[in-house]
């Protein structure tokens, strides 16, 4: 066994333990001093951000479990990417909701990245278990934060798959180490080498492809996330989508599978987000479609494009997440029906949105042209012609959703002659940090490239090549000339408020009538089988009590000849049995 | 908690820089110019794939074809999914 003092030092070199510890100790404070609680967040998160580069490349934290030795922290060239972008992720949302005054929100917003990055450094399947449910508690708590009854029970929806997807990894892990014996976090695949599919191979991808909302496991994105509050969603929609991308990443690199479930990803949420009135549900069916791109970078062996595409979506859908928000919080709206003129008088804000939505509708200049292309091309290679159209076809649904409609319908579109204030300085600065490194990385991809999983395959590969630029040239401006025409012809559908149905619908409508009517007979069933017993009870009860009670038979005073008469039948019957037998 | 809207709220009639015809028109120019140059871009050679994947990749204006037809499908047909999947704004709020 791991002696105490040795566990503690292991434990306080792991990053995600120095920023848990940083979320815990923050929340301690009393709310007079409120104020000290995000500079002493972002205290330690430098703290955990230089411990993860002092430490290097390598496996620590080595821990001895009932015989089984764990690798708690392991920093390899895939797992530093996504812990580097966690780092600069978490640390410009606590920059955003500077003023947030609300003690669990602030403590959720740094405790649950720090969950995620734990589980990214995991070496073992153990400690990642162990990140992945305290993942998902500590989020929780960001979406109940407005307290009300409709986010209370989105929480508890939320919850709940997020527990199914622990659950379905912890049965993974079981099966994985009922067939290996072996606890490590490290390539596992779908198939075995014959070919067949692996039952824990199929569950393990079930929990992460849960987490990663795969088609059909998608809806708790849209279900829970929109209904956090204004700084909530944008840490919700960092985190958990894209731990499971880097577990997929690390499980299951050149799965085939995951090529045609990440195209499948990419497309339908471009027609959920087109007639999407909710402007923070149009982002969140990008999330979708985004994580769909990384998902068939992975399913390629793509890894670079995964990993690249992750850090790049982290901070250009960050950026628009915040730039929504900033105007949700002037206004006290998401919807598109309700916004439009608002760069009269956001203009900043505006602007750092259109970067937002420049990059990740892959623009040359942006981080999104740098990034998205290792993907494309990845499909290219291996000549999967319908993949490659698939990916490009989701592009311009990409520059439709999120490149076009979310800064039109904010920004100009109809005027809704709200005249709001500009978003406070902390917002702007935490907008303009990620606009400064979507241009940044953008026109320099070099530092981004020199990070990626596989820097040896990045060696040959020029996004600024002329036919990369004209290519996509050509896709964007010619999709962007399509809107403008559509729009000066009134072609392109005017928004409407509505509600529209996905598959949550199935859990929160027939679902939960199917409950209702489950439980409805079992208290038919119940009332009926306990009035059954009671009434048997109740008929054995007064029998006793005919025979026993003070009226019963058994306690008359009988008289002396009715006596007398039964002693001389019994005498006589003896009499006879003596006589005859 | 934080929301910190209310008070700069006002109709507003005032046009914007957007909001004028000229700016309109000038957008629309400039996008039809610039398409036009990266449709052009695809003759010179220079600008074309050396070893192109696919067959189609070898048409100068398979991306702008491609872009701008792929868009307006996405419009013009995903806009009639809101028939089978839209429902009243307060939908779930009746039924939980």
């Amino acid at each position: 066994m791991t002696s105490a003092s040795s566990l503690i030092s292991v434990l306080f070199a792991n990053p995600a333990v120095i920023l848990f510890v940083g979320a815990a100790l923050a929340a301690l404070f009393p709310d007079s001093r409120a104020g000290l609680r995000r500079p002493l967040m972002l205290v330690f998160i430098f703290f955990s951000g230089s411990q993860l580069y002092r430490l290097g490349l390598g496996e620590y934290g080595a821990l001895s479990l009932f015989g089984e030795s764990l690798v708690t922290l392991r920093v390899d060239r895939l797992a530093r990417i996504f812990a580097t972008v966690f780092h600069i992720a978490a640390a410009l949302n606590i920059v955003y909701a500077w003023n947030e005054r609300d003690r669990a929100q602030t403590f959720a917003s740094l405790a649950y990245p720090a969950a995620a990055l734990g589980g990214v450094l995991a070496g073992d399947l153990i400690t990642l278990f162990i990140w992945w449910e305290i993942a998902a508690i500590t989020s929780v708590f960001l979406v109940w934060a407005p307290g009300t009854r409709a986010t209370f029970l989105s929480g508890m929806r939320y919850l709940a798959i997020q527990i199914l997807s622990g659950v379905l990894l912890l049965a993974g892990i079981a099966l994985i180490w009922g067939e290996t014996g072996s606890l490590a976090f490290s390539e596992i695949g779908l198939r075995d080498p014959s070919g067949a599919v692996k039952l824990s191979g199929l569950v393990l991808l079930l929990a992460f492809g849960i987490k990663a909302a795969f088609p059909l496991l998608h809806n708790w994105v849209q279900d829970a996330y929109p209904k956090s509050t204004i700084s909530g969603t944008i840490v919700l929609s960092i985190f958990t989508t894209k731990l499971a991308v880097y577990s997929l990443a690390r499980a299951f690199p050149g799965t085939e599978e995951l090529i045609y479930i990440g195209v499948v990803m990419t497309f339908f949420p471009i027609f959920f987000a087109l007639i999407e009135n909710d402007l923070r549900k149009v982002l969140c069916y990008s999330i979708n479609n985004q994580v769909g791109f990384m998902v068939c970078a992975i399913g390629l062996g793509a890894i670079n494009g995964a990993a690249g595409y992750a850090f790049g979506n982290i901070i250009f859908e960050g950026l628009l997440f915040m730039a929504l928000s900033a105007v949700m919080y002037r206004t006290g709206t998401s919807k598109a029906t309700e916004l439009g003129g608002i760069y009269k008088t956001m203009p900043l804000t505006m602007i750092m949105c259109v970067v937002g939505a420049l990059s990740i509708s892959a623009f040359p200049g942006t981080l999104g042209f740098v990034t998205k292309g290792l993907i494309i091309d990845g499909a290219a290679e291996q000549h999967l012609f319908f993949v490659w159209l698939a990916l490009l076809f989701a592009s311009a649904g990409v520059l439709e959703h999120a490149g076009i409609k979310i800064p039109y319908f904010t920004f100009f579109a109809h005027d809704s002659g709200k005249r709001p204030k500009e978003a406070p300085w902390h917002m702007q600065a935490a907008m303009a940090i990620s606009a400064i490194l979507c241009i940044g990385v953008g026109f320099y991809p070099d530092p981004l490239y020199a990070l990626m999983p596989d820097p040896a395959a990045m060696a040959d590969y020029h996004p600024y090549s002329l036919y990369h630029i004209a290519e996509q040239a050509q896709l964007l401006l010619w999709a962007v000339l399509a809107f403008a025409l559509l729009v000066v012809f009134k072609l392109y559908p005017a928004e409407v408020p509505s509600t529209n149905l996905d598959t949550d619908w199935l859990y929160r409508v027939p679902g939960r009538a199917i409950l209702r009517w489950a439980a409805g007979v079992t208290g038919v069933l119940w009332d009926y089988c306990w009035k059954l017993y009671t009434e048997r009870v109740d008929v054995f009860r007064s029998r006793i009590y005919a025979v026993h009670g003070p009226e019963g038979r058994l306690a008359r005073s009988w008289p002396i000849g009715s006596m007398a008469l039964w002693t001389a039948v019994v005498l006589g019957a003896v009499l006879a049995i003596a006589f005859f037998g | 908690m934080m929301s910190a809207h209310g008070p700069d709220h006002h109709g507003g009639d005032d046009k914007g820089w957007a909001d004028s015809k000229a700016f309109r028109r000038g957008f629309l120019a400039v996008l039809i110019l610039v398409a036009l140059i990266a449709a052009a871009l695809g003759f010179i050679p220079a600008f074309q794939k050396e070893h192109p994947h696919f067959d189609v990749e070898k048409i100068p204006v398979f991306f702008a074809l491609y872009g701008f037809v792929m868009f307006a499908l996405i419009v013009l047909i995903g806009q009639h999914l809101r028939k089978i999947v839209g429902r009243d704004e307060r939908y779930y709020d009746e039924r939980e």
